[in-house]
């Protein structure tokens, strides 16, 4: 309750400056709001509140200053205790909603009873002898933001109009204050979370300045640019960095900065995305990283400001794409050619140098030794380096370590650091070190030919003269190729292990050659339908049967493959074993007919056809036997040809057979012809056998030799089959000087 | 082309029998079609294989329709086949299967 007399101009000017550096001076809301109420007391008020609107809309008390200390506690807690309706009528709630300014000149009794918030508020003002009060709204950028309020207690000089002024410039500048504190806040938690963004973020991320100086990395981009913090990065100087790794495009040729999007942005043209390939020259690390940089553009002038560059590391991606084009390509290679001495040399072509510096591949032999395949560098006379460690050093399928130890264990190995001491220990002597050490393998991968059954070798990878070294990310690769490769060696040498059992079956089921027999011509031909695997059931046989007697036979078992050969070697056994019996034609036939119905399971059907050939006493005399087989053929010289024999039942399922011999009358110079059914069905058209389907054409005289002549008809069949047979043929010919 | 089609079955339940009637080729290939088709039926009193649209047979395939016959026999069901083209039939002469089948016209032959 002092006496005051208004203040002056020079006293509001300087209010208003202290003011200013009051509210300049900090952020801290708290205190420049208690620092700017304790401002106006006692020049302007005895008791000052400023009260600010929260996000909810209620209003809080921030900042009591007061001339009787006695004051500001209970206000306080007046105000915690009955907090202003900002709906009411209390000034402070008015002036927060409307706004405007309010100037209490006179605070009746009255007055105060119609806002108070409760009786014990009315008490407080009026036992503090509430006078005069003006309430200025807290406006910034067009928001209330509170209010700030000025008492003046007991005998003090009321307000009037004219002090409204001071207050609302007061009131504005504290706004002001409270509004960029507020967005300041606003700011730091934005940027914090922005950070916390960006420092976890996966991709790499810098801002680069038109210079090359990184202005800001993240924790991402220090790691790969080989920095432990982003500070490291930005501090080095721009031109000391990029050194360190060695940057190649796709094709594998070198860029060098002024390429790199980051730079060339500046120059105002749009840049495209760039995947790189980055190798770390000190340890041979290769990544790929996909490198987009956009501009920073200053709002005012248009200049880029700076550039901000993304780099996403796509080695995994790239790298399984790479290894899958690599693998599809081997897989080609591999399945090419059934000579894998051939396959392998063109992988290890392959591997070098897309994978590699270096590829061999190690056989292990029939004999368990080891042989080596194939070996390859781009450069031939380096290969001649490895042919001579070779030459000099034979691999000992016994060594502790390397390509024999991988065969044995059927694990790859890899190493990515060969100390000199451990090259020494491996090589055989001084010479054998000297080679190695001339070949200055960097890292070393070892995969074994994998099959599914064994290791059939290894194939060694050597990473040398590249910067890149082999790694680990290289062994899944190499180890996926050592199986397919593995697997692809198996399957060749099985197949020509089944080739040539194939081969040793036939000729156990086929005469190796036929009888020679007086004043008779023999000749045969067998033409096998598909695959050498696919051991077919035609059989034939010339048997002696007696004196001057003799026996052909022509047989076919249904079917092929192994059940159908055992079938044709029973057959042809049962046959002879029956010829030597001295059986009639019939019963021999009856006799194997029964023998394949005593088989265990399934039908084995069978066809042959027997002609007996009687060459003592006058002539020739024979006779012709059918159990259910195509009926023999007799063809004149010139081309004519008619059927013999009788139709009889075929062997080995249906009961009774009937069976009947013929005899058959022959002249000199008459072929007769036995075959089998892959003859006439050669077409599908299944034709009777006759000229037209003997001879080409028409005009086609028989060829005059007995083999011409089967070469002839198996000529004739063939052009039928449009070169593809769709059995086996099996001829049997015979021909009376 | 697949093998599905060079043969094809088709089945027909009639009052008194059943029939299969065969289009494309009986063979290596297509042998094997006829043992499935002809599994389950069991029920009727007559499988008749209509062979009028099959074009070619081989051993294979005429071990197959033996394995028909068989079962049949074995099932108490009667086997009737109809003619098929001038391979198939004879194919079914020169082997003696002729004498062992019953041959009719069509495969809706009334029987007395």
């Amino acid at each position: 309750m002092t006496d005051q007399t208004l203040p002056t101009q020079d006293v509001a000017v300087e209010l208003l400056v202290e003011a200013g550096a009051v509210l300049a001076s900090s952020l801290d809301l708290p205190t420049t709001m208690n620092q700017v109420a304790r401002l106006t007391v006692p020049r302007l008020a005895d008791l000052c509140v400023i009260d600010l609107r929260d996000e909810d809309g209620s209003i809080r008390e921030v900042a009591v200053a007061s001339a009787d200390p006695q004051i500001a506690g209970p206000l306080e807690a007046m105000r915690r205790e009955y907090p202003l309706d900002p709906a009411g009528e209390h000034p402070v709630a008015r002036v927060i909603s409307s706004g405007e300014p309010e100037l209490l000149a006179q605070m009746t009794s009255a007055l105060m009873h119609s806002f108070a918030q409760g009786s014990e508020h009315a008490r407080f003002m009026i036992e503090h002898r509430y006078h005069s009060a003006m309430v200025a709204p807290l406006l910034a950028r067009g928001r209330t933001l509170g209010a700030l309020s000025v008492l003046r207690l007991g005998e003090s000089d009321s307000y009037e109009l004219g002090d409204l002024d001071l207050v609302c410039e007061l009131a504005r500048r504290a706004a002001m204050a409270i509004d960029n504190a507020r967005l300041f806040s606003q700011l730091q938690r934005v940027e914090q979370r922005l950070e916390a963004v960006l420092v976890n973020v996966a991709e790499a991320i810098t801002l680069t300045d038109e210079g090359g100086q990184m202005v800001f990395a993240n924790q991402a981009a220090a790691e790969l640019l080989g920095a432990s913090t982003p500070a490291e990065l930005m501090s080095a100087s721009p031109g000391t960095i990029m050194p360190r790794f060695l940057v190649l495009d796709e094709r594998g040729q070198e860029l060098d900065l002024q390429s790199m999007p980051g730079r060339r942005l500046f120059t105002g043209e749009s840049v495209e995305p760039l995947l790189v390939r980055n190798i770390v020259r000190a340890t041979g690390e290769e990544r790929w990283l996909n490198v987009r940089s956009s501009p920073v553009i200053d709002p005012d002038s248009g200049h880029i400001l700076y550039a901000v560059n993304v780099f996403e590391n796509i080695t995994e991606v790239k790298r399984a794409q790479l290894a899958e084009s690599f693998m599809a390509e081997a897989s080609r290679v591999l399945a090419s050619s059934m000579d894998y001495t051939e396959t392998l040399t063109q992988i290890a072509r392959l591997a070098v140098p897309q994978i590699a510096d270096w590829c061999a591949v190690d056989v292990l032999g029939e004999s368990g030794k080891i042989e080596r395949v194939a070996v390859h560098h781009s450069d031939p006379s380096q290969v001649e380096l490895a042919e001579r460690i070779d030459r000099g050093y034979h691999l000992d399928p016994d060594e502790p370590l390397g390509v024999p130890e991988v065969i044995r264990s059927g694990r790859a190995r890899i190493y990515t650091d060969i100390p000199p001491d451990a090259l020494a220990a491996y090589a055989h002597d001084n010479a054998h070190l000297a080679l190695l050490e001339a070949i200055g393998a960097t890292a070393v991968i070892i995969v074994p030919l994998a099959a599914p059954s064994r290791t059939l070798g290894a194939i060694t990878l050597v990473s040398s003269e590249s910067l890149r070294r082999l790694s680990q990310a290289d062994l899944a690769l190499a180890e996926r190729l050592g199986r397919r490769a593995g697997t692809a060696v198996e399957s060749a040498r099985l197949y020509t292990e089944r080739t040539r059992i194939a081969t040793m079956l036939e000729a156990a089921l086929l005469p190796e050659s036929l009888p020679e027999i007086p004043g008779v011509d023999l000749a045969s031909l067998y033409r096998a339908a598909g695959e050498l695997n696919d051991v077919g059931g035609d059989f034939y046989d010339v048997l002696a049967f007696g004196e001057d007697r003799w026996l052909l036979v022509i047989g076919d078992v249904c079917g092929k493959g192994p059940r159908a050969a055992a079938v044709t070697a029973l057959a042809r056994h049962t046959l002879r074993t029956a010829a030597m019996l001295d059986l009639t034609p019939a019963a021999m036939l009856d006799t194997l007919h029964r023998a394949l119905r005593h088989q265990p399971s399934g039908s084995d059907l069978c066809t042959v056809c027997l002609v007996t050939l009687d060459l003592g006493g006058e002539g020739a005399r024979l006779t012709v036997t059918l159990a259910g087989h195509p009926p023999p053929l007799i063809i004149d010289a010139d081309g004519g040809s008619r059927q013999v024999g009788k139709p009889g039942t075929l062997l080995g399922v249906l009961d009774p057979i009937e069976i009947s011999e013929v005899d058959v009358e022959i002249e000199p110079g008459q072929t007769l012809l036995l075959y089998t059914d892959g003859l006439p069905e050669a077409d599908r058209a299944g034709a009777q056998l006759g000229e037209q389907e003997l001879f080409e054409t028409d005009a086609e005289r028989p060829d005059p030799s007995l083999v011409g002549l089967l070469t002839q008809i198996e000529r004739a069949a063939l052009r039928r089959a449009n070169g593809r047979l769709r059995d086996d043929i099996a001829m049997l010919a015979l021909r009376l000087d | 082309m697949g093998v599905q089609d060079q043969l094809q079955i088709g089945v027909r339940h009639e009052s008194d029998r059943v029939i299969l009637a065969l289009d494309g080729e009986l063979d290596m290939a297509t042998a094997e079609q006829l043992q499935h088709a002809i599994e389950g039926l069991d029920g009727q009193a007559m499988v008749v294989l209509d062979l009028e649209q099959l074009q070619f047979i081989d051993s294979t395939g005429l071990r197959s329709v033996l394995a028909v016959l068989e079962r049949c026999r074995d099932r108490g069901q009667q086997f009737a086949v109809t003619r098929g083209s001038q391979q198939v039939q004879r194919l079914l002469g020169v082997t003696g299967v002729a004498k062992h089948l019953r041959i009719i016209d069509t495969a809706d032959e009334v029987f007395a």
